[in-house]
């Protein structure tokens, strides 16, 4: 039976961000290292990530989106928003650690 | 069932609740015709005098209307959200429906009310009526906090300072109407 992982974006241990060091290729098992920044999409919790992810799939339409989800529009509109300044804050706190 | 009768604006709001609002205000209307409840004022209910239908119809305009360009300014400026007039008119409009309630316990009270004889069963039927007024308070705060995107303290003093303006400028509107009449 096959496990559904989670993408971790979060330290387990001390909850902070954390970076790509091994990327591989499944084809040819090419292994690369390295320390990589994740884009501050993925660093969303899931279930923000994937109203981002709806979003994209409703053609950015926050009135269709909020027939699918069975919401009023200022609800669908204030999710959207929290997503939002939780993707600058993500932005910011990356940009503080990069200078 | 609970998420219905205190935050319905998490599922309906825009045009959809604005005319389910204009509805029961029409209902509303019709009801406290009958009942002698006059709504003269964002949060007032006094029964007594008969006056004619096109006038309770008014005050239940009067009563939204004023309320909802107080909190559509107040929400535009408090608010980074771009929040829609149709949202804060629409949720606005629904959140008066206790007011059929009211306009019901109005039916208990006698025709010729006399202040200086208080039965008991008025009081009751007051406070009944107050605490569907209070209702109304709490739906009009949860309609202001999901259409304008408010949260926290700032919702709260935000929305008082709403609440006191809409009032004062519905009282002066009412004033106005009632002045030739009185």
């Amino acid at each position: 039976m096959p496990i559904n992982k989670t993408f971790p974006n979060e330290c387990p241990a001390c909850g902070s961000a954390l970076r790509v060091t091994t990327l591989s290729c499944a084809s040819c098992d090419t292994t690369i290292g390295g320390s990589f920044e994740l884009p501050a999409l993925s660093k969303l919790p899931a279930e923000d990530f994937q109203f981002v992810l709806d979003f994209i799939k409703c053609s950015g339409s926050l009135k269709i989106m909020a027939q699918q989800m069975g919401l009023s529009y200022p609800t669908v509109r204030n999710r959207l928003d929290e997503v939002i300044s939780k993707i600058v804050a993500i932005e910011k706190q990356s940009g503080k650690k990069s200078t | 069932m609970k998420k219905w009768l205190w935050t319905p604006f998490v599922y309906v709001a825009g045009k959809k609740a604005l005319v389910l609002g204009w509805l029961v205000m029409g209902v509303t209307a019709c009801l406290s015709f009958f009942s002698r409840t006059h709504f003269d004022g964002v949060l007032d209910v006094h029964v007594g005098m008969s006056r004619p239908l096109p006038l309770y119809f008014l005050e239940q305009f009067i009563s939204w209307s004023s309320a909802v360009l107080l909190f559509y300014l107040v929400g535009r400026v408090s608010s980074d959200s771009s929040i829609r007039s149709i949202d804060v008119a629409g949720t606005l409009a629904l959140s008066r429906w206790p007011m059929i309630f009211v306009s019901l316990i109005s039916f208990g009270f006698p025709h010729n009310l006399d202040i200086r004889h208080i039965d008991p069963v008025w009081v009751l039927l007051s406070l009944l009526e107050v605490a569907f007024v209070v209702w109304m308070v709490a739906l009009m705060y949860n309609a202001f906090t999901v259409s304008c995107n408010l949260k926290g303290g700032k919702a709260t003093r935000v929305f008082i300072l709403a609440l006191m303006l809409s009032e004062i400028l519905s009282k002066i509107l009412f004033y106005l109407i009632y002045k030739p009449v009185l």
